[in-house]
C-alpha cells in the first residue's frame, strides 16, 4: 500500500498555480504589449528590441552582473575565511557566528535604511573620515553615479557573509575529524592542509554556496530599493528593480515581463551550471 | 571530537576574530546610537552615544499613523507570518511524505521540479499572479497574502521535509501499517512526531522569510490596511525623510521582533541553512 | 630507529571532571607488539591519542624514546597512525594517500615514489596505485590505511582498533597479516582493541585497561593462567571463566573448598599457601572451561562437581556444556538467580548429553583460581 499522491496534491497545486503556470504566462507577457488592462497584443521580439536600444534597461543588465559577479567572489571568501576561523577550539566561536549571521536574519529593507544614513552625506562614514582627519576621502557615496553600486556591494557583503560562513561551517563538519587528525599525524602544516585536503573536500560545498549567494545576488531588490531606490540616475538600477518600476510604476507589464524573463533566464544558467560543476566533482571523487 | 591545542595562536586568532565581530556589529550600534538621539544631536555629533538618550523617538516612531504605522503592521505581519507558517507546514510536510516515500522515478521528477520551483525567480511570476489575484479580489487582504505565501514557499518547504523524510527509517511506518493503521493514521500519529526536528526548522527559516518578505508585500498589499512591517517601514521612512534619528528608531522598532526572535532560535535557523548544503 | 614508549603517572582528566586514564605506568619495550585492551570506555583510546598528540596530557610524562613529548605537536613526534575508519583522504588516489605524509615533509619525489612503491608491494597494493578510497573494498582501504603508516618509517606504530570495521573471516586474515608484518619491520607497534582474541593472538604482551586504571600487564599466556584479579580473568579467555562462590574450610591438614553441598579437596594449586589465611572464609572460585571435563568413573574420589545439563553447544571439534550447579553465584554477574551457578565445560564433541540429564564434571584442580571477594584480587 503506497503513499497516494492525494496527499501530494495541494503542493502539487501550489507548484503549478505560483509557479509553473504564472511564470509560463509571465513569459509568455514578455512577447507582448501589454498594460494590465484590456488584451495583450502579440508582439515579437519587439520588448527586447526595446531593451537592447534603452540604455537604463542596458545599464541595468550590466549592474545585475556587476554586483552579482563582485557579491559572490567576496562574501565567500569572506564566508570562507569566517568558517575556518570559528570552525574549531577558539572559545567565543558560537558567539561569534550569531554576531556574523545575525545580519542575514533581518529584514534587507531595514538593513539598507541603516547603512542608508551610514553613507549619507552628513552619515556615520563621512563623520567618521573628518573626525580622524581624512576629510578628503569623504564624499557622496550613493549620490554619486560612479560610487553608488559599489556602496551597495559592500552592504550586500555585509548582511551575507554570515550566510556563506554558515554554509562552510557545515561542509567543514561534513569532514571527518578522523582525516583532520590523520592530516596532523601525517605532518601537513596549516597551509598544505588547507590547499590539498581541506579545500578540495570542501568543493561541493563551495559549489553550492556560491549558487546560493550568486541566486541571491542576482535577484537583490529590497537594499538597493532602500539605499538609492535605483539612482542616482539609474547608476544603480537592477533588473530586478527595473522589473517592479516598469511593470507597477509605469505600467510597461509587458516590457517588464521581458526583463523578469531575461533574469530568470541568467538565474536558469547557474542553476545549470551547478548541476553540471557538482555532476563533476562527484565523479572526480 | 578533536580537541586541538588552544595555543598562543588560537588566542591571537580568537582576539582578531572578537575585533572582526565587533567591528562588524557597529551598523547595530549606530543604529540605537541614532535613535536615541535629539535631531540636533544628529547633526553635531551622532557617532558618541548620547549621554541622555532621548527616548521620545520611539514613542513618537510608534505613533505615528498613517501608512506608516508600525503597530497595525506589527499586527499584520505576526497574523500571515503564523498562518502562512502554520499552512505551510501542514500543507508542505504532507506533499513531501508522499514524494519521498514513495519509490520511482515520477517523485524523482516531481522532486526535481520543486526544485527548480525554489530556483525560479518571483519575478517572472509576480506579474501574472497579480493581475489573476486582483481580479480573484485577493489583493491587499490577508486571505491573499497568506494563500500567496503558502504558493511561494511551498517548494522550500517541501525540499527541506523531503529530505529530512528520506532520511527516516520506514521501520515505524511499517510497523504500524502491521498493526492496521491506515495511511492518515500512521502520518499523524507515528510520522508527524518524528518530523519534530525539521518542523522546528522549518518553522524558523520559513517564518524568517515571510517575515521579512518586501517585495511581494510591497505589491500586494501596498497601501491597504493590512501591510505588514516591511512595507510600512518604506512608508515611514519616505515620510520622516533626513530625519534619521526618527527613522532609525523605526527601524529599531521594526527589527526588534525579529532579533528577539533570532536570539531565541539562532540555532534552528543556522542548522536550516546547513540543510540548504545537502540539496 | 624504533624507539621505546614509556608512561610514566600518566593521567587524562577532562574539563567536566571525567577521569579517562589515571595513574598509567607502562613501558613498551622497542620493536615489541603491546596490545592494550579493555571495554569501550576503559582509556585505551585516549592513551593512544595521547601518545599521538592528539589529546592533552593532564599529568605525568609520555616519553618516545628519550624524548619526552607532552608538548610536542603530533608531527614532531615521529610516530604513525592508523585510524579506526582509516581517514583516507577521498579525493586522492592510493598513491597520493600513500605519498602525502612524505610529501608534506618536502621528501623528494624520487625518494616518494621509491618508499611508496615499495610499501604497495609489500601490501600487495600495486595494482590499486591509480583508485581512489571510494573504489576499493574494506581490507584493501584498511592496507592503504597500514601503507600510509608504514611508509613513513617512524618510530612508533599506533593502531586504533584497525580491524573492527571487518568481517570476521577478513579480520581472522588480517589479524595475521599485521602480526608478521610488525615483526618483518620490527617497528614497535601500540595496538588498541576491545577483542580480547585480537590481544591473545597478536601481543607480545597485553595490557588490560578498566576505567582509566591499568589492571595487569604481561605476556597473553602469563595474564591467562595467573590473572591479577576477576576483571582480568573475566574478560580474557573464551569462553568466560565461570565464577562460583566457595568457602575454604580445613579438612585434617588439607584444603578444602565447599561449593553449596559439594566438596572440592584443593591439591597441588599455587594458591595453597595463601589460602590458609582465608579458612572459614568466603571466596570466589574460577574455573575454566578446559579444567572441567566429564567424569568417567575410573577415579571415584577424584574432586568432581555434579550438576544438571542446561545447555549443550557443538562446535564441531569440541563441544561446551552448560552445566547447572547447586551453588551459589555472584550475584549480578551470573543470571541474577541466587542458587543455581552454571558452569561451562569444554567436552568430547562426540559425547552425548541431553538437556536436563545429571552429569559429573571431573575438576582439575590444580588450575582452579581463587579471588578475594572484596577485593576481587587473586589470592596468590
Amino acid at each position: 500500500m503506497q503513499v497516494p499522491w492525494l496527499l501530494a496534491l495541494p503542493g502539487l497545486l501550489a507548484l503549478l498555480c505560483f509557479h509553473f503556470l504564472p511564470a509560463g504566462f509571465g513569459g509568455y507577457y514578455a512577447f507582448t504589449s501589454w498594460n494590465g488592462l484590456g488584451n495583450a497584443t502579440w508582439v515579437g521580439l519587439k520588448n527586447f528590441r526595446a531593451i537592447a536600444n534603452d540604455p537604463i534597461a542596458r545599464g541595468a543588465l550590466w549592474h545585475t552582473l556587476e554586483l552579482a559577479g563582485c557579491f559572490v567572489v567576496l562574501v565567500n571568501l569572506i564566508g570562507l575565511a569566517l568558517a575556518f576561523g570559528l570552525n574549531r577550539t577558539v572559545k567565543t566561536r558560537h558567539l561569534l557566528r550569531s554576531v556574523f549571521f545575525a545580519p542575514v536574519a533581518v529584514s534587507p529593507l531595514a538593513i539598507g535604511f541603516i547603512w542608508q544614513w551610514i553613507f549619507d552625506n552628513q552619515g556615520a562614514l563621512n563623520r567618521a573620515l573628518g573626525d580622524v582627519g581624512l576629510k578628503s576621502l569623504e564624499r557622496s557615496w550613493l549620490g554619486d553615479p560612479s560610487t553608488a553600486l559599489w556602496t551597495i556591494l559592500v552592504v550586500l557583503v555585509w548582511q551575507y557573509s554570515g550566510l556563506a560562513m554558515v554554509l562552510y561551517l557545515a561542509g567543514l563538519q561534513g569532514i571527518s575529524d578522523e582525516i583532520y587528525e590523520a592530516t596532523l599525524v601525517d605532518g601537513a602544516s596549516g597551509w598544505l592542509r588547507l590547499r590539498k585536503v581541506m579545500l578540495p573536500l570542501l568543493a561541493p560545498a563551495v559549489t553550492v554556496s556560491a549558487t546560493i549567494t550568486l541566486v541571491i545576488g542576482l535577484r537583490v531588490f529590497d537594499q538597493i530599493l532602500a539605499l538609492t531606490g535605483g539612482g542616482p540616475v539609474a547608476a544603480s538600477e537592477t533588473l530586478a528593480t527595473q522589473v517592479y518600476k516598469q511593470t507597477f510604476y509605469l505600467g510597461r507589464y509587458g516590457y517588464g515581463a521581458a526583463l523578469a524573463l531575461i533574469l530568470a533566464a541568467l538565474i536558469a544558467a547557474v542553476a545549470i551550471g551547478q548541476l553540471t560543476l557538482l555532476r563533476m566533482h562527484e565523479q572526480r571523487l | 571530537m578533536a580537541r586541538s591545542r588552544y595555543r598562543r595562536t588560537t588566542l591571537l586568532r580568537e582576539l582578531a576574530l572578537i575585533v572582526v565581530a565587533a567591528v562588524f556589529s557597529l551598523p547595530f550600534y549606530l543604529l540605537i546610537a541614532i535613535a536615541l538621539e535629539t535631531t540636533e544631536q544628529t547633526y553635531r555629533a551622532p557617532l558618541s552615544f548620547p549621554l541622555s538618550p532621548h527616548w521620545s523617538n520611539f514613542s513618537q516612531a510608534w505613533n505615528t499613523g498613517g501608512q506608516a504605522a508600525l503597530p497595525r503592521s506589527l499586527e499584520s505581519s505576526l497574523i500571515i507570518t503564523i498562518s502562512s507558517v502554520a499552512a505551510l507546514i501542514a500543507l508542505g510536510s504532507l506533499c513531501a511524505y508522499a514524494i519521498a516515500r514513495r519509490r520511482g522515478r515520477l517523485s524523482d521528477l516531481v522532486y526535481i521540479l520543486f526544485v527548480l520551483g525554489i530556483i525560479l525567480p518571483v519575478q517572472l511570476a509576480i506579474i501574472p499572479l497579480f493581475v489573476v489575484m486582483l481580479h480573484l479580489g485577493l489583493v491587499g487582504n490577508y486571505a491573499g497574502m497568506i494563500l500567496l505565501n503558502v504558493g511561494l514557499l511551498m517548494p522550500l518547504t517541501v525540499f527541506l521535509y523531503t529530505g529530512f523524510i528520506r532520511t527516516l527509517p520506514r521501520d515505524y511506518e511499517e510497523a504500524a501499517r502491521v498493526d492496521g493503521a491506515g495511511i492518515l493514521r500512521t502520518y499523524s500519529r507515528v510520522v508527524m512526531p518524528l518530523l519534530r526536528p525539521i518542523t522546528g526548522t522549518v518553522a524558523v527559516v520559513v517564518g524568517f522569510i515571510v517575515w521579512n518578505q518586501f517585495f511581494e508585500a510591497l505589491i500586494f498589499l501596498e497601501g491597504s490596511r493590512y501591510q505588514t512591517l516591511p512595507v510600512s517601514l518604506y512608508s515611514f521612512a519616505g515620510d520622516y525623510v533626513a530625519r534619521w534619528n526618527l527613522i532609525l528608531a523605526g527601524v529599531a522598532i521594526a527589527i526588534a521582533p525579529i532579533l528577539a526572535f533570532y536570539l531565541f532560535a539562532q540555532h534552528q535557523l543556522i542548522r536550516g541553512f546547513s540543510a540548504g548544503l545537502k540539496g | 630507529m624504533t624507539a621505546a614508549v614509556t608512561f610514566s603517572d600518566v593521567r587524562k582528566v577532562y574539563p567536566d571532571g571525567t577521569r579517562a586514564v589515571t595513574d598509567l605506568d607502562l613501558r613498551i619495550e622497542p620493536a615489541e607488539l603491546m596490545v592494550i585492551v579493555g571495554p569501550s570506555g576503559c582509556g585505551k583510546t585516549t592513551t593512544l591519542r595521547m601518545t599521538a598528540g592528539l589529546e592533552e596530557i593532564s599529568e605525568g610524562e609520555i616519553r618516545i624514546g628519550d624524548r619526552v613529548v607532552n608538548t610536542l605537536d603530533p608531527r614532531e613526534r615521529d610516530v604513525a597512525m592508523v585510524f579506526q575508519n582509516y581517514a583516507l583522504y577521498p579525493h586522492m588516489s592510493v598513491f597520493d594517500n600513500l605519498a602525502f605524509p612524505l610529501y608534506a615533509r618536502g621528501i623528494s619525489k624520487t625518494e616518494i615514489r621509491r618508499r611508496v612503491e615499495r610499501t604497495a608491494r609489500l601490501l600487495e597494493l600495486d595494482g590499486l596505485l591509480k583508485r581512489k578510497p571510494r573504489a576499493l573494498s574494506g581490507g584493501q582501504r584498511q592496507r592503504v590505511a597500514m601503507g600510509r603508516a608504514i611508509v613513513r618509517e617512524p618510530q612508533v606504530f599506533l593502531m586504533d582498533e584497525p580491524l573492527s570495521n571487518l568481517d570476521a573471516r577478513l579480520r581472522s586474515d588480517m589479524r595475521a597479516e599485521i602480526t608478521s608484518l610488525q615483526r618483518e619491520l620490527g617497528v614497535t607497534m601500540m595496538y588498541v582493541t576491545h577483542d580480547q582474541l585480537e590481544a591473545m593472538t597478536m601481543g607480545t604482551r597485553i595490557a588490560v585497561l578498566r576505567d582509566g586504571l591499568l589492571q595487569q600487564c604481561g605476556p597473553p599466556q602469563a595474564l591467562y593462567d595467573a590473572p591479577d584479579n576477576l576483571f582480568v580473568a573475566t574478560f580474557l579467555g573464551s569462553p568466560v571463566m565461570s565464577l562460583l562462590r566457595g568457602r575454604i574450610e580445613r579438612e585434617r591438614n588439607a584444603l578444602v573448598c565447599m561449593l553449596g553441598g559439594q566438596r572440592l579437596p584443593v591439591e597441588g594449586n599455587p594458591s595453597m599457601p595463601a589460602l590458609n589465611s582465608y579458612v572459614d572464609r568466603e571466596v570466589v572460585v574460577g574455573l575454566r572451561s578446559e579444567h572441567l571435563s566429564q567424569a568417567d568413573g575410573t577415579v571415584l574420589n577424584g574432586p568432581q562437581l555434579r550438576g544438571l545439563v542446561r545447555l549443550t553447544e557443538l562446535l564441531g571439534a569440541e563441544q561446551l556444556v552448560r552445566v547447572d550447579l547447586p551453588v551459589a553465584t555472584l550475584t549480578g554477574e551470573t543470571h541474577g538467580r541466587s542458587e543455581v551457578a552454571e558452569v561451562t565445560a569444554r567436552l568430547d564433541a562426540h559425547a552425548h548429553m541431553a538437556v536436563g540429564e545429571l552429569i559429573d564434571l571431573s575438576v582439575n584442580t590444580a588450575h582452579i583460581h581463587f579471588f578475594d571477594p572484596t577485593t576481587t584480587r587473586a589470592i596468590h
